[in-house]
């Protein structure tokens, strides 16, 4: 099913640990140049950046000459004809992405994805226009109109599977969330459909993971797992899948009386969701621990942290302007207890698990975040000069949680 | 073949030695696990998050709190992490410096975000410099960049670029809304005062892992204002120019640099200024659609012909 062969993939793995470990200096560098070139793979691939570029120019060259098409030969064509010729697209672009592989031996060059990415779109849209007009998603259940989520559904794991593109598992799991929309109207049972979806995914990768623990397709498992855990994770959380968190009423927010999801939901699906989100995030976490599994151990932290973030408007209760400065606390509390308990551990390792960097990866990641996380910090907690000359501090009253004062 | 197969070739073969097929072997199957980078992406959430915390406690509680115990309090926490950071600090080298302690970049980092909150209360609450943010920015930035110098960190570094670059009146926020001729002209003049102190600091050899951060910083801003000109409806000849000599100058760098970012820049910029100036005299869809079919298969196969000439085979 897979486009690459497993040796090529299994190659290209060797590679990036022979990478890593010159970078640590566990190889010398003789000896890495000697392996490198044993290693040798015949995928053509290229950095992240000419990777990106090729990626835009592609989908602009692909939008390009569809609109042209349309333009010079369709210009005044109804939907349904339009519809025909985006699945034609769709399935010409596919074949391109499948050709630029076999024959040029493109590896995440950015073209290829780009055509892929372009045949997904063409097909969804095209489905749209052909079965149902052109007429736009409605929340209104209709079993019928489900082809085009379920046909994106089915193409993006389609191309997880051939093309391994880690970014198209999300994208079928996005189309997945508008399929129960078409087949019911109660919110407790779209949010049980799309959590049991995910919960299945979860149980196939589960069969498909242990074979493949040491080899190249390891990764590729474990991101989708972690996407899965996520993704049930947030279909359940209905303070997070409602949007409360970023609703406009902020004031009714912080003063806990937007509890606008609680009354949208049965009482025991909602109080039940609310056992759920805390029960997940230890479950998941360790289970990445016991797998030592990084994409795991990400999302069960995160998820650990939207339940904190969560929790007060679940319950109803208001929340403070300090509760960030308590989450900070208890964070970094974590993180400090964590180090120094490995750090104590013989050889500073405990139970398999050490706070040492053992890759370059790690370095380099630090190197490329913390200017870019500098940068970004600033601007979303420093205070912004004020507008107006007659402008004061306080004034912010206790009942809206200083919501309503001035800076 | 796995990775296990070939290390135990490749110690058969005496490639490498047993020690290093031992250790090795356990790294490739995760043993033993580094957890150091889950760490550090912990602690600098932590970190965001209670200064994040601070900053609105203070702003929302000022008048009920108190000004002396907001000053108090912000200074305490500003006087511990100073302290923690110089009396800990090794002695100060030009080169790369490693941190002493793991949370050491993280206690420089909080210290340097209290500062900015303790510097707004001042100036909101006592109008100190009379509303002169100007001159915050500008003591701030230096400030930062002193940190930065003296203690080896990526993250005070770009929090003095982007004080300085708020001093120059271009903070990122104003990009979507505001593009006038003022901000384009600090915004270069930013440019080239940042990029010319990198330089001149790389050439000192201080701190010369710095560098990249300078460059990207400014190649970015440099290319927005540029483009900004070039979108205008007049007299937008020469900032065309000027984008043309400063995608060449950055292809330039990039090639021979092998940074291939620096690549990306120009194919990009230098894509939608020139694309802005020739669709703008174009009549029709066909024509403009033409347009882009021809420059992006055009740019595809330039781009291809660089990937093969510099990038790397997988």
């Amino acid at each position: 099913m897979r486009l690459y062969s497993p040796s090529r993939e299994e190659t290209l793995r060797v590679r990036r640990f022979l990478k890593d470990w010159a970078g640590e200096g566990f190889l010398s560098k003789e000896q890495y140049e000697r392996l490198e070139v044993e290693t040798a793979s015949e995928l053509r691939s290229t950095n992240i950046f000419l990777r990106l570029v090729l990626f835009f120019f592609t989908l602009i060259g692909v939008a390009a000459a569809a609109g042209l098409f349309f333009v010079v030969f369709l210009p005044r064509a109804p939907q349904q004809i339009a519809g025909i010729f985006f699945l034609i697209f769709a399935a010409v672009w596919y074949s391109a992405a499948e050709f630029a592989v076999s024959k040029f031996r493109l590896y995440r060059y950015g073209i290829e994805e780009a055509l892929a990415v372009c045949a997904l779109g063409f097909l969804c849209m095209g489905l749209q226009a052909v079965v149902f007009g052109g007429r736009l998603y409605s929340p209104a259940p209709d079993e019928a109109r489900c082809l085009v989520p379920a046909a994106g559904a089915i193409f993006s794991f389609w191309i997880w599977r051939r093309f391994g593109l880690w970014y198209a598992f999300p994208a079928a799991m996005i189309f997945v969330v508008f399929l129960p929309g078409y087949w019911t109207a109660s919110l407790s049972a779209r949010h049980l459909i799309v959590a049991g979806l995910y919960a299945a995914g979860l149980m196939w990768i589960a069969t498909q993971r242990p074979r493949h623990r040491l080899d190249y397709l390891d990764d590729t498992y474990s991101l989708a797992e972690a996407f899965l855990w996520l993704g049930i994770y947030l279909a359940a959380n209905l303070r997070l899948s409602s949007l409360d968190l970023l609703a406009l009423d902020l004031g009714a927010q912080w003063s806990g009386a937007g509890a606008g999801a609680a009354s949208e939901f049965a009482r025991p699906f909602y109080w039940s969701t609310w056992v759920f989100i805390w029960c997940l995030p230890p479950v998941v976490l360790a289970r990445g621990f016991r797998l030592k599994d990084r994409a795991l151990i990400a999302v069960g932290a995160i998820a650990a942290i939207l339940t904190f973030v969560s929790n007060k408007p679940y319950l109803g209760w208001r929340r403070h302007t300090w509760d960030p400065m308590i989450l900070g606390v208890l964070l970094t509390g974590v993180a400090l207890f964590i180090r120094a308990w490995l750090a104590r551990g013989p050889g500073g390792i405990r139970h398999g698990f050490t706070a040492a960097r053992l890759s370059g990866k790690d370095k380099h990641w630090m190197s490329v975040g913390s200017p870019i996380l500098g940068l970004i910090a600033p601007e979303s907690i420093t205070p912004t000069p004020p507008a107006s000359p007659d402008f004061r501090f306080g004034g912010g009253a206790s009942g809206g949680g200083g919501a309503s004062s001035d800076f | 073949m796995t990775i296990l197969a070939r290390l135990e070739r490749w110690k058969e073969r005496g490639a490498i030695s047993p020690e290093q097929y031992v250790y090795l072997t356990s790294l490739s199957r995760g043993e033993p696990f580094s957890l150091f980078l889950e760490l550090n992406v912990l602690l600098y959430a932590g970190v965001l998050a209670f200064v994040a915390g601070l900053g609105w406690t203070v702003t929302t509680w000022s008048r009920q709190i108190g000004d002396v115990v907001i000053f108090a309090v912000l200074s305490i926490f500003l006087a511990a992490c100073f302290w923690h950071c110089f009396s800990r600090a090794p002695i100060w080298s030009p080169g790369e410096t490693p941190a002493p302690s793991p949370v050491f970049d993280y206690v420089l980092y909080l210290g340097s975000l209290v500062w900015c909150v303790e510097l707004a209360y001042l100036e909101n609450r006592f109008h100190v410099l009379s509303g002169q943010w100007d001159l915050y920015l500008l003591a701030t930035a230096a400030f930062f960049f002193f940190l930065a110098y003296r203690f080896d960190n990526r993250f005070v570094l770009s929090l003095a670029l982007s004080s300085f670059a708020g001093w120059f009146g271009v903070t990122i926020s104003h990009w979507p809304s505001v593009q006038d001729a003022a901000y384009r002209e600090y915004a270069i003049l930013y440019c080239l005062v940042v990029g010319t102190g990198g330089a001149l600091l790389q050439r000192a050899g201080l701190k010369s892992h710095f560098f990249g951060t300078y460059l990207n910083i400014a190649a970015n801003v440099l290319f927005w204002a540029v483009l900004s000109g070039v979108f205008e409806q007049q007299s937008y000849g020469l900032w065309f120019f000027a984008l043309l000599v400063a995608c060449g100058a950055s292809l330039a760098w990039g090639l021979t640099r092998r940074q291939f970012v620096f690549v990306a820049y120009p194919a990009v910029y230098g894509y939608v200024g020139l694309s802005a100036i020739l669709v703008r005299g174009m009549a029709g869809e066909t024509a403009i659609l033409s347009y882009f079919v021809v420059t992006a298969v055009a740019m595809l196969a330039v781009l291809v012909l660089i990937a093969r000439r510099f990038g790397r085979k997988a």
